[in-house]
């Protein structure tokens, strides 16, 4: 049975020993960042922080609920010792299934055990972490689900985006100027100069967080993908201030309104690419008109900052696989798109059939048509494999011509303004350059010229290999 | 009891002294701390150059703290926000309602 809250997953991540409790007094402002920071450096447990200095007993902090493949496989429920390949299989195959969402009377919400409206609203009763010494501010929405609604189509959009609290009553925060969430405002809302309400959510069960990563395309139901991945139906409730619905297990839900008219600072914050580098003052101003919260509120942490977290590793599942799709509806002859965590989104690695630079071309002219979140795209033949960077990087290091096998594109008005080596100027203009590395044998070379790779599995005939591998140990080897 | 606050700008460069309008950062300890407050007031390199102030610590757009604080003798509050449109940058929307 499906994981329904943030809750339940924690009983089982316990059971499997990927659970940390903190019983000792914690700091929300700056210790409990570090601790977590540290602990992703050293592919530590979740965390949960249970005794929050300034706040009542129950009260706490998580980090790192989904921040390892492990937890990851265990919150599809699978085996946690399951391969990475495996995991971009069952989450591939699953993506395809939809199951829609059901609503569920209020008063059968755990969301709706406390509620807060109007004067009432106060953010300063949740701990909210000060997660980096020098961030702008307390980001109650570093691990979020927010969501917002297209009012002409009905479309519901999940995203995660950063929230910071600001006063008691106000938001501020960074959902990307190329992100749905601002497509939706700015074709929907500012031509009519409408506040847009939206929800930040905090603190659903593990799948649906991750669902509101993946990059789907617009129209598209985050809600229903997360039913299909979880094999169950979410459950959905109304908010009390706005027609949106949020899932109704969620930990608390702030509800307000995105002004049209009015602007507040925001950052700077440690951001995914694993770098503090100068998003500040240009986000939204979010008015908070209730917050609903069930009985001893979880606030979901997430440290960012140099990878793996929960951010890279499911940025590298929920984009590869979106990637995949998209290469293969363009007529790339993709075998397999592996994001690697390392890499934060930057650094792309494509398996193709049949490679040169016209596919490697394909591939570049894909990854910059619209919104660009990436910028080294290596292509690699499909006897390589992508999940192994050791054997990427010896294919990028002995097949990608230095002359001949690298491309580049130059695009403005839609780049990643979170890419470090972007100038202030460029990120202002969201003007970026991408680059693939055509790592693959030239398609025209024939067979009998292309350099035979010296491994075991390959420079070897089968009937050798497979009398080494009987008699390994008769050689006395382990 | 003089309070602690925190402003960001872009470069440090970018702060003077004299009247400003600016958003800073509440220090003082506890549940509260960092709750924000958009104010008119009376900032200075040295506290000497401005009797009976607060502590201002500065920090550049990444974050990174000025070395020395400055003082700063909050005049007025304003409201939680300025007027403008969302990613709109806040910085250039004070300049532009001076």
């Amino acid at each position: 049975m499906a994981f329904k809250d943030h809750r339940d997953f924690f009983d089982r991540l316990e059971k499997e020993g990927e659970l940390a409790r903190i019983a000792c007094e914690i700091d929300w402002d700056v210790e409990a960042g570090a601790i977590g920071r540290r602990n992703y450096e050293r592919q530590g447990p979740c965390l949960l922080f249970e005794n929050i200095k300034d706040y009542p007993p129950g009260y706490r902090i998580s980090n790192g609920t989904t921040g390892t493949w492990s937890r990851v496989a265990l919150a599809l429920e699978l085996e946690k010792s399951t391969a990475v390949r495996k995991i971009y299989r069952e989450y591939e195959t699953r993506l395809d299934k939809k199951i829609p969402p059901k609503t569920i009377k209020q008063k059968n919400a755990p969301c709706k055990e406390n509620i807060m409206t109007g004067d009432e609203v106060d953010l300063y009763k949740f701990p909210s972490p000060m997660i980096h010494e020098g961030d702008g501010g307390r980001y109650i929405g570093s691990w979020d689900l927010v969501v917002c609604n297209d009012p002409e189509t009905g479309w519901s959009n999940w995203g995660m985006y950063r929230f910071m609290v600001h006063t008691k009553n106000w938001l501020t925060g960074w959902p990307q100027t190329t992100s749905q969430l601002a497509l939706i405002y700015k074709q929907k809302y500012l031509p009519r100069k409408q506040p847009m309400p939206i929800a930040v959510v905090i603190g659903t069960d593990p799948i649906s967080h991750i669902m509101a990563t993946n990059p789907f395309k617009p129209q598209e139901n985050e809600a229903e993908h997360s039913g299909g991945m979880r094999g169950e139906a979410v459950e959905l409730v109304p908010c009390e201030t706005s027609d949106l619905l949020v899932p109704a297990h969620a930990e608390i839900v702030i509800e307000g309104e995105l002004l049209p008219d009015k602007i507040a600072p925001d950052g700077p914050f440690g951001e995914y690419p694993g770098y503090r580098s100068g998003t500040m003052c240009e986000g939204v101003a979010v008015k908070v008109n209730a917050v609903t919260y069930r009985k001893d509120p979880i606030v979901t942490m997430i440290a960012l900052g140099t990878p793996p977290d929960d951010s890279s590793i499911a940025a590298s599942l929920s984009a590869a696989v979106s990637m995949k799709k998209g290469l293969l509806r363009r007529g790339v002859p993709v075998t397999d798109v592996y994001v690697p965590p390392e890499g934060v989104t930057h650094l792309i690695v494509v398996g193709v059939k049949r490679g040169g630079m016209e596919t490697a071309r394909k591939v570049l002219d894909y990854f910059t048509a619209r919104r660009v979140m990436t910028n080294k795209h290596i292509v690699v033949d499909e006897d390589v494999d992508v999940f192994n960077m050791a054997e990427v990087l010896h294919a990028f290091a002995t097949r990608c011509h230095p002359g001949r096998g690298i491309g580049f594109e130059w695009y403005e008005g839609r780049a990643n303004s979170l890419t470090p080596f972007y100038s202030p100027e460029e990120r202002k203009r969201l003007k970026g350059v991408s680059v693939v590395f055509d790592s693959t044998w030239p398609p025209d070379w024939p067979k009998e010229i292309i350099p035979i790779k010296a491994s075991f599995n390959s420079i070897y005939p089968p009937e050798v290999q497979e009398k080494v591998v009987r008699n390994w140990k008769n050689y006395g080897l382990k | 009891m003089a309070r602690e606050w925190q402003t960001f700008v872009r470069k440090f460069e970018d702060m003077s002294e004299g009247d400003v309008e600016i958003f800073i950062k509440d220090l003082s300890p506890g549940p509260r701390k960092y709750d924000t407050k958009h104010v008119r007031a009376t900032v200075a390199k040295t506290k000497e150059a401005l009797p009976d102030s607060d502590t201002l610590w500065i920090r550049g757009e990444s974050g990174l703290k000025y070395a020395e604080p400055w003082a700063i003798k909050v005049l007025e509050e304003l409201s939680e926000t300025v007027p403008g449109q969302p990613w709109e940058n806040v910085l250039d929307a004070i300049e532009k309602q001076r």
